[in-house]
């Protein structure tokens, strides 16, 4: 029996919720670095609209390391592009770097498009991903399209390649730019150099980045690192003397049409925040990969691979690997810190004014690394929180796909408890007092009650909030449970057929339970709403596949076309009048989480599904 | 001596046992006698179609739903009014269930004096019911001990025609027709002519 739909308003209502409770673990992580300090567009920045409904706008961040005129130039029609694509506000705001990381930190913007090595380090700290890559000139391609230029003045006789940079003083716009300088710094690296010790000095110019070049020209720094193209293109619009420099190390021709030191950088990405929901990035994605190429040059295209910038991160120990590892061997903190125990071993000899200043520095050093420790126990505190609160909203999920049929099992010892205790003050009023048949109805009453009472007992098991606890188990053994669950909870459950062999994995039992029963519930659904007599068969299938531990139910329902299957784990997708399609939704994200996959097939006797996962097993190489 | 009255009956059939069984107790509260059964077929095993009373039928059960049960019972000719009890939102079922003939339905929870009303106008319905087909076997009864010279008087005194037309038409006295008269009004236990149209409209039977 087929029942109206929800209301439209009362689905609309429910997807606000979910999107609210979605927003809030993002929240959660955002609190911290809101108190400390709200992150602001640098002064220069065009005041952004305010935007009363804050839900209906889209805020991009965008990196402005020479201010947010020229940054606003670059970005607006992309903006507009996106506004007029989406249909909805999208307001742009510029950022220095250090705003724009407190930025992402607190979900204050919902994109941004920076540099690629800023990209990485909000990759790997807040969870940010990149949605497309800016395709413009002059680049090879998206991935190859950035690089350094190290230079100095063309009549520097000294300076004939980078290690006669050793103890000279070099000029950069900021040490935190990636195309200024950290590119740069992996080509010092290789020379042997470590910009923090063996240059005199390292000076920052700031934005505009031609004032490195100045400062080079002038004499006042030996050398200096800018963006490759900075020199040609000043020199195309007349504003600069090409001749005056030149470029150390040039790398060898290969197409690119500026003179480089380093070797070239994927381009910057636009990048989405975590909070932002998964439909959400998915269209502004699609509208990016859409835009024509702007009179400017810049287009965008599918995201490339962000490798070579990890791995430059890496290689320098800066952005995201510049925390400190959870317990660094003695050997690490040898190599990191060696420069310190020389000069304690030289100051030990040099007398007690510089023993003292070596213990400071050395506490110094200590406190910083207690920061560094600090900060990431914090993240990780953080993280666990948020995992905690994601996964409470799994079981809540659940749980409401299960309401219906909980609510049906409530009704009926309510119902119970309802009539006995009427039919006893009837008997009363009207004089009835045997005490009998009053008696045998108040034990009725209380019975009833601890029957619901059972049945509330069975959903707050699920509803309590739990850290997620992983441990080797047996798929089977879950999946027996589960099934002797379902037939508990549905009191006309059909009959579970089960084929199951152990299957070790390694999960959180209760979220596997979860599944498992949301799966056995679609399954039972749609035999039910069968129109003939065919007896309803559902059946449970586990044991290792290729590698895997694989679970199916499968049912022999009235099944689902490929277009529907397809769209079968996208949240709010239902074919159940009553459903509120998260069931599954909700059962993928438990699965990925675990490493696995969701899948959904036409049952091998050609009428029903095969809906089940895949789990890497306990102990096979991952 | 007076026939003396049949006790009416709710029968209440219902998977969940303790849900029947309060429903019979509230029942029972009010006066009525009421039996529940988990049982479908044990109930249409049991259920006395001369009594007058009503069904109360959960309509959501296993095996036969509620809806199944009253076609099972109207093609066994039991027409005791049904009252559905359904859970909530199956809104749809009890319109079905109201197209097809069901008496009432309530919903879970549903008042007491709700079910209360709806078993004592249920029941008001089958008495009814029973006293008419009553009133129908007595009148074929009385008529079945008319002789056929009686019948043929009868047929024309239910429809008006004055005992001087009678007897032409049947070419027999007025006295004889008057004395047929007589004993028509008599055997069919009334009083004139038009109690008598009453009991025999149209062409009756035989």
């Amino acid at each position: 029996m087929r029942l109206p739909p929800l209301p439209r308003a009362r689905r609309a209502a429910l997807s606000a919720a979910l999107a609210a409770l979605t927003a809030a673990p993002a929240a959660l992580t955002a609190a911290p670095a809101a108190i400390a300090a709200a992150p602001a567009p640098i002064a220069a920045a065009p005041a952004p609209i305010a935007v009363s409904a804050a839900a209906a706008s889209l805020t991009i961040g965008a990196l402005a390391p020479d201010g947010a005129e020229s940054a606003e130039r670059a970005w607006e029609p992309t903006r507009a592009h996106l506004a007029a694509t989406l249909c909805r506000p999208v307001v742009l705001r510029s950022f220095d770097l250090p705003s724009l990381r407190e930025a992402v930190s607190a979900g204050a913007i919902d994109f941004f498009v920076a540099n690629s090595g800023f990209y990485v380090e909000m990759e790997v700290a807040h969870g940010a991903s990149r949605i497309a890559t800016l395709d413009a000139p002059p680049a090879l391609s998206p991935t190859r399209a950035l690089a350094s230029a190290i230079v100095v003045r063309a009549d520097r006789r000294d300076v004939a390649g980078l290690a006669e940079l050793r103890g000279k003083r070099v000029a950069t716009a900021g040490t935190d730019g990636f195309g200024g300088w950290q590119v740069a710094w992996g080509e010092f690296a290789r020379a042997g150099l470590d910009p923090r010790r063996d240059f005199a000095t390292v000076d920052e110019t700031g934005f505009p980045m031609r004032k490195v070049l100045d400062r080079v020209a002038a004499g006042t720094s030996d050398a200096g690192v800018v963006r490759a193209c900075l020199i040609e293109a000043l020199a195309a619009r007349g504003e600069l003397d090409a001749s005056r420099f030149r470029v150390l190390a040039p790398a060898p021709a290969d197409g690119f049409a500026c003179v480089r030191s380093t070797p070239l950088y994927p381009d910057w990405p636009f990048a989405t925040v975590r909070h932002v929901p998964a439909d959400t990035a998915k269209a502004v994605a699609s509208a990016l990969l859409a835009m024509p190429r702007t009179p400017g040059g810049t287009a965008w295209t599918i995201p490339t691979d962000y490798r070579r910038v990890h791995e430059l991160l890496r290689e320098l120990g800066i952005g995201p690997y510049e925390t400190v590892h959870a317990q660094p061997t003695l050997g690490e903190l040898a190599r990191r810190y060696w420069w310190i125990v020389a000069m304690l071993a030289a100051l030990a000899a040099g007398g007690l004014l510089h023993n003292l200043r070596v213990e400071w520095t050395v506490k110094r050093r200590t406190r910083e690394l207690r920061a560094a420790l600090d900060a990431q126990q914090r993240l990780a505190l953080e993280a666990q929180a948020q995992q905690r609160a994601l996964d409470h909203l799994a079981r809540l999920g659940i749980l409401g796909e299960m309401a219906s049929m909980l609510a049906h099992e409530l009704n009926q010892p309510l119902a119970t408890i309802g009539n006995f205790a009427r039919g006893i003050v009837r008997m009363i009023e009207g004089g009835r007092t045997q005490p009998a048949p009053l008696v045998d109805a108040a034990n009725e009453i209380s019975q009833q009650a601890e029957r619901a009472a059972g049945v509330l007992q069975r959903i707050r098991g699920f509803a309590r909030k739990r850290p997620a606890e992983r441990a080797a188990v047996d798929l089977a053994e879950v999946a027996a449970e589960s099934i002797a669950l379902f037939r508990g909870m549905v009191p006309d459950a059909p009959a579970v057929q089960a084929e199951l062999h152990p299957s070790r994995v390694r999960a959180d039992r209760l979220q596997l339970e979860q599944v498992i029963l949301n799966l056995l519930k679609n399954a039972y659904d749609a035999t039910r709403s069968q129109p003939d007599d065919a007896p309803a068969q559902v059946r449970v299938e586990c044991g290792p596949a290729a590698g895997h531990a694989r679970l199916a139910v499968v049912d022999n329902g009235s099944g689902l076309g490929d277009a529907d299957r397809e769209r079968l784990f996208e949240p709010f997708f239902t074919t159940k009048p009553q459903g509120l399609g998260l069931g599954l939704a909700i059962s993928l994200r438990v699965i990925e989480s675990h490493g696995g996959r969701l899948f959904a097939d036409a049952a091998p006797g050609g009428r029903g599904l095969a809906v089940g996962f895949l789990l890497p097993l306990e102990g096979a190489p991952s | 001596m007076m026939p003396r009255e049949p006790v009416p009956q709710v029968w209440v059939v219902d998977d969940d046992a303790a849900l029947g069984r309060s429903v019979v107790f509230l029942a029972q509260s009010a006066g009525w006698t009421a039996r529940a059964y988990t049982s479908p077929e044990a109930f249409l095993a049991d259920v006395d179609r001369a009594c007058p009373g009503c069904a109360v039928l959960d309509v959501r059960m296993p095996r036969m739903s509620g809806l199944e049960l009253m076609q099972a019972m109207r093609s066994a000719g039991i027409a005791l009014p049904v009252i559905f009890i359904t859970g909530h939102g199956d809104v749809a079922l009890a319109v079905e269930a109201m197209k097809q003939g069901a008496r009432d339905f309530l919903e879970k929870p549903f008042r007491d004096q709700a079910l209360l009303d709806a078993i004592a106008a249920a029941v008001r319905a089958s008495e009814a019911q029973l006293a008419a087909a009553g009133r129908r076997e007595e009148i074929e009864r009385r008529y079945a001990l008319l002789t056929p010279r009686e019948r043929e008087v009868a047929r024309r005194v239910a429809r008006g025609m004055p005992n001087k037309v009678i007897a032409r038409e049947l070419a027999i006295s007025d006295r004889t027709v008057q004395v047929h008269r007589t004993h028509v009004l008599e055997k069919m236990g009334v009083h004139s002519a038009a109690e008598l149209a009453n009991l025999l409209p149209g062409e009756p039977p035989g």
